[in-house]
């Protein structure tokens, strides 16, 4: 390939500029013409690329210029202006115009607009292998008798039509030009009239344009146009013409001119694809057609997604606990054994270091990392649904549902997003332009389950329904999209009623595809590497710090790192929330202190509960091993997670092997389940399920607190804040009576 | 046919997918697109599309995600969702916390 300078200094016979829609085969048509005759470099001024080459024909030197893709030449895009300029402005001796044969209404419209410059003109067919597979069958000779410009058809990728193609552009460039003239209809032709002959009696303004071309851009409004005419001599008068026609067309017309006009264009041109097209009207169902023909039905929409859902948090719960086991057994084993080996050697056993390491990073960080499995199992699934195509699917018809309490359709993206994070949700729903619907939408968001939450109901549902998880973990995403249903639904008939009626919403959903193992590690590796971030930063900071709360006594009896949990500033501060928990099931401070360290960040809720319910034992089973007998058993347990995972698949279906899993050390879950059971008057799986309730329910963490700060201001974040807990707490008091009620032990 | 491309729009009862619009209105998909993009260049509809919706509007990159993502484009938490046309709405009336 050659430098766009070093372009052949050879006298240019022929000038051929190629246009088209993007994805029409035009560079592919470029290169088959131009073989290694290529020069690329940049549009002056320009970021688009720009791409010439050179060819021969009967002894005759051709450049051509492949233009940038352009749907129109409204200078609407950098892309359209690019090309519209080229055409304009340097007057190619011939307009190749690349039309993707599969997709000829669309692609006509740029042609009827390339025939209004008045150029030389082929029209070029592309794809007609893959029209011709589709059932479609085009009348080349009408259409080029309609249009009043060669047609020729092409294969550009066999290079199949390329001779077709120079031969009619050579002949067109000597050929008197015979395009038809789109009738606009009296009021506007006599307005274009008006324009053109002005525009023809001033040759200083025309510069070069087609006065017809003018004329018509000048009446639909082309500012991009009408800035130019008004610095030539005479312009302004013509312009202002122009709009002195555009306005009287408008008054007799109701309408706008361009509107018309566009309208006019794609009238005709529906007409004449009618007349020139035959379609196989079974080959143009597609399989994604019929797909979605279920897929997004108005009553098994929704049934469906939740069962894909349900499948999502069966992998995550089955799939992931083998891993979370053996994740467990290795921090709380050896790794530890090993970081209390390392402490030691520095003279530092039986210190308060040794109790930091141990109990408060280890157990603290240690007991969200063991998550992973689980985390990475949730972003695979989603990954998979999201490349295949059926994420949008999903976002459609959960829209339908979010559209009965009045939101706009645009209020289900930051909703959606809710479900990743209610942080950059919230923020989203700056797009949203009613002042309104952004207030509701942003209320809304936090009752979206965050990822965050979603090791705390794992371990919950290890904990209290092991053979039940991810029907309970599906439950809980579905409470949270309930109750902000019932809540929007509550604002809307008070503090936010709608100024404007919920309006349509149309969504291009893309056809099913295979996902990809490239897309789907790429996805999967951002979203684990953005939890391992915030577990090395913000989670092993809490954790640090509820180490010291927890080391540091209440009251004068204790010293330093060696008084009871309870009666350490952390238990003292926690049990002030015990009164108001005791209804629901979990009064006790160490929940109550999950919840409050929460608030920095829900994962913290897990890291917290390893660390207030850690067994004193100071490492796992105790007792002395050595290095290569504890890595024996790390290599053991791996190849036993390994074969569980394989056990676990049937499960999917129904089939256990596994007897039911319990992915949580079976100290922190027997501390659990004694706590719970104590709290609840034996209730525990009530007290469990209200507690895993008012997590999904209270305030996400402080990161939310503040994007509601910013984006709503004080009042409606202090009302946001009252309600979620208001809500939380009614919730999980109803659950734990209704679990009571129902037998829940 | 614009005109009537938007009405069918303003008249929809909650959201549709580009097809079933299509198909009420006998157009081909890719011709209603352009259509619909049409209207979007006039300002009566909006397009979302894809990742740029959830941090837009100058957030900056420490507020894209939980302040773990280090920039906008590889925010984790988003999920790529399909283009979209919805109305504009001019009828935005302001409204201050004090109402609340």
């Amino acid at each position: 390939m050659i430098h766009a300078d070093a372009i052949s200094a050879e006298p240019k016979v022929l000038s051929i500029a190629l246009a088209g829609n993007p994805n029409a085969g035009k560079s592919t048509l470029f290169n088959a013409l131009t073989g290694a005759r290529q020069h690329v470099g940049n549009w002056p001024g320009k970021t688009i690329e720009k791409k010439t080459g050179e060819m021969r024909r009967d002894g005759r030197l051709i450049a051509i210029t492949d233009l940038p893709g352009a749907y129109s030449l409204s200078a609407y895009s950098l892309e359209e202006i690019v090309a519209r300029d080229f055409l304009l402005h340097e007057r190619p001796d011939v307009v190749v115009v690349v039309a993707d044969a599969t997709n000829l209404e669309r692609n006509l419209y740029l042609v009827v607009q390339l025939l209004e410059l008045e150029l030389p003109t082929v029209v070029v067919l592309n794809m007609m292998d893959v029209a011709a597979e589709q059932g479609l069958q085009i009348d080349v000779d009408a259409l080029s008798l309609a249009l009043g410009a060669p047609v020729v058809t092409a294969v550009a990728r066999r290079e199949q039509g390329i001779e077709a193609i120079a031969d009619a552009a050579c002949r067109a460039s000597t050929a008197p030009f015979s395009a038809r003239r789109l009738d606009y209809g009296p009021a506007i032709e006599s307005a274009i009239n008006h324009v053109q002959v002005a525009a023809d009696g001033n040759p200083a303004v025309l510069a070069g344009y087609a006065s017809r071309w003018l004329a018509v851009r000048l009446l639909e409004g082309d500012d991009d146009l009408a800035s130019r005419i008004a610095t030539m001599p005479g312009g302004r008068s013509l312009l202002a013409l122009a709009e002195e026609r555009r306005a009287a067309v408008a008054d007799a017309l109701g309408e706008d001119v361009d509107l018309v006009m566009a309208d006019r264009r794609y009238s005709w041109i529906h007409a004449l694809t009618e007349r020139v097209l035959q379609a196989d009207s079974l080959a143009q169902v597609s399989p994604s057609d019929r797909i979605d023909r279920i897929f997004t039905h108005r009553r098994l929409g929704i049934p469906i997604f939740m069962l894909a859902m349900w499948f999502v948090f069966k992998i995550t719960t089955d799939l992931s606990a083998p891993w979370v086991d053996w994740i467990d057994g290795v921090l709380s084993g050896p790794l530890s054994r090993w970081a209390l080996a390392g402490i030691a050697s520095l003279g530092l056993s039986n210190t308060w270091v040794a109790s930091l390491v141990v109990d408060g990073v280890i157990a603290g960080v240690g007991g969200v990392l063991a998550f992973i499995p689980v985390l990475l199992s949730l972003y695979l699934a989603l990954a998979v649904l999201e490349d295949s195509g059926y994420m949008a699917r999903g976002a459609f018809v959960m829209d339908r549902l979010m559209s009965r309490i009045g939101l706009r359709g645009r209020s289900f993206l930051p909703l959606m997003v809710g479900f990743g994070c209610s942080v950059p949700a919230i923020y989203a729903t700056r797009t949203l332009t009613n002042e309104r619907d952004r207030i509701l939408t942003a209320l809304l968001v936090p009752f979206m389950s965050c990822g965050a939450r979603l090791p705390v109901y794992v371990l919950f549902a290890a904990i209290f329904f092991p053979r039940f998880s991810s029907v309970v973990i599906m439950g809980l995403y579905l409470l949270g999209i309930f109750i902000a249903i019932v809540v929007g639904l509550m604002l809307r008939r008070s503090l936010l009623p709608s100024t404007a009626p919920a309006a349509g919403l149309v969504m291009e959903l893309p056809p099913y595809r295979l996902p990809t193992v490239r897309s789907i590690r790429y996805q999967m590796w951002l979203r684990t590497r953005a939890f391992l971030q915030h577990a090395a930063s913000l989670i092993l900071f809490t954790s640090m710090l509820i180490w010291l709360l927890t080391a540091i006594p209440a009251g004068r009896g204790g010293a330093f790192g060696d008084v009871p949990m309870g009666d350490s500033v952390f238990g003292r501060l926690s049990s002030i929330l015990t009164p108001a928990l005791r209804p629901l099931g979990f009064g006790s401070w160490e929940s109550g202190g999950a919840l409050i360290s929460g608030l920095v960040a829900k994962e913290v809720v897990v890291s917290t509960m390893a660390q207030t319910y850690a067994t004193t034992g100071p490492v796992g089973d105790g007792g002395a091993t050595s290095f290569a007998a504890d890595m024996r058993e790390i290599i053991a347990s791996f190849g036993r997670a390994v074969v569980d995972t394989f056990r676990a698949v049937p499960g999917l279906v129904g089939i256990n092997l596994n007897g039911g899993g319990d992915e949580t050390s079976p100290d922190l879950a027997g501390a659990i389940r004694a706590s719970f059971a104590a709290s609840s008057g034996g209730h525990a799986a009530a007290a469990g399920l209200a507690f895993m309730v008012f997590v999904l329910l209270y305030t996400p963490c402080m990161a939310t607190i503040a994007a509601e700060r910013h984006e709503l201001g004080a009042r409606w974040t202090w009302l946001s804040l009252g309600g979620q807990l208001i809500i939380a707490w009614v919730a999980a008091f109803l659950v734990f009576r209704l679990g009571v009620l129902v037998g829940g032990g | 046919m614009l005109r009537e491309v938007l009405q069918a729009v303003e008249a929809a009862e909650g959201p549709i997918t580009l097809n079933e619009l299509s198909s009420k209105l006998e157009l081909d998909p890719r011709v209603l697109d352009g259509m619909l993009e049409h209207w979007s260049r006039r300002g009566k509809l909006v397009v979302d599309g894809a990742r740029k919706t959830a941090c837009a509007g100058n957030v900056t990159p420490a507020r894209c995600s939980c302040g773990s993502a280090t920039d906008k484009a590889n925010c984790p938490f988003l999920i790529r969702l399909p283009k979209s046309y919805s109305i504009s709405s001019d009828s935005d009336i302001p409204i201050t916390a004090k109402e609340a």
